[in-house]
């Protein structure tokens, strides 16, 4: 399955606006997607569709996540997320 | 944060079971004013207008029923956390379209770093599970929601 692994540029990191944009990406595209902490098992990713679930994750600005995606629009979704995580809050 | 400063920050005082009113800002303004009423309160003309203006930027709605309005604010002077819960349903503007039935409200002081996003990480890690919510529905006193919610955030 396609995955990357990117650093969170927000400096509140995966919280508030920036957390609700990538929620929304992921309901977007045609892909189920997990995140976790850099470095997460497989069985301790949570599923990105879920704002409750994101945000439970509470990951901080200048941390790195781990982004699993499958689906007809995987690699497509990942672009698009790697994009939004890689954007300064004040510039979404 | 260890029991005791969890005991503190989600007092008894600071839990309702009775049905909350039936719109975003009054359930917002109700949990506030629990927190007012138990003292925990110091200017809620700002703490309100912090909570709002973080519903502005996104909802706290975060779907699967629940509503967690959240802000760092100098309307209170310790971290602070209150419940309330609805059988109804209150539309909280979640991606889900889910009416939310579970609220916590996290005030935190503007001084104390990310305090509140460690709060809300810890709660919305359990309330993704279905029966951590089912037991919050569930649950007969405050003093019972407060040992679930001590559980679940420890």
């Amino acid at each position: 399955m396609p995955e990357r692994t990117v650093e969170v540029v927000p400096e509140e990191g995966l919280h508030a606006r920036p957390a609700s944009l990538f929620v929304e990406m992921v309901n977007d595209h045609d892909a189920t997607v997990m995140i976790g902490p850099e470095g997460a098992a497989d069985d301790d990713l949570v599923n990105a569709s879920s704002m409750l679930a994101v945000t439970g994750l509470g990951v901080a600005g200048g941390e790195k996540l781990r982004i699993v995606a499958d689906g007809a629009d995987a690699e497509d979704v990942l672009d698009a997320l790697e994009e939004l995580l890689s954007t300064p809050e004040d510039e979404l | 944060m260890n029991e005791t400063e969890l005991k503190e920050l989600i007092d008894v005082d600071l839990i309702s079971l009775d049905e909350p009113p039936a719109e975003k800002r009054a359930v917002i303004e109700h949990l506030l004013d629990l927190a007012v009423e138990a003292g925990r309160v110091s200017d809620r003309e700002q703490a309100l207008a912090d909570l709002l203006a973080r519903e502005e930027e996104s909802t706290t709605g975060v779907g699967m029923g629940i509503g967690i309005p959240h802000a760092k604010t100098t309307g209170v002077e310790e971290p602070t956390l209150a419940f309330t819960r609805s059988t109804e349903g209150v539309d909280f503007g979640a991606m889900d379209d889910e009416p939310a039935t579970l609220f916590f409200m996290i005030l935190v002081p503007e001084g104390s770093s990310q305090d509140h996003l460690t709060i809300l990480s810890s709660l919305s890690r359990s309330l993704v599970h279905d029966e951590v919510r089912q037991r919050l529905h569930d649950a007969e006193t405050a003093a019972d929601v407060q040992r679930i919610i001590i559980e679940e955030v420890a």
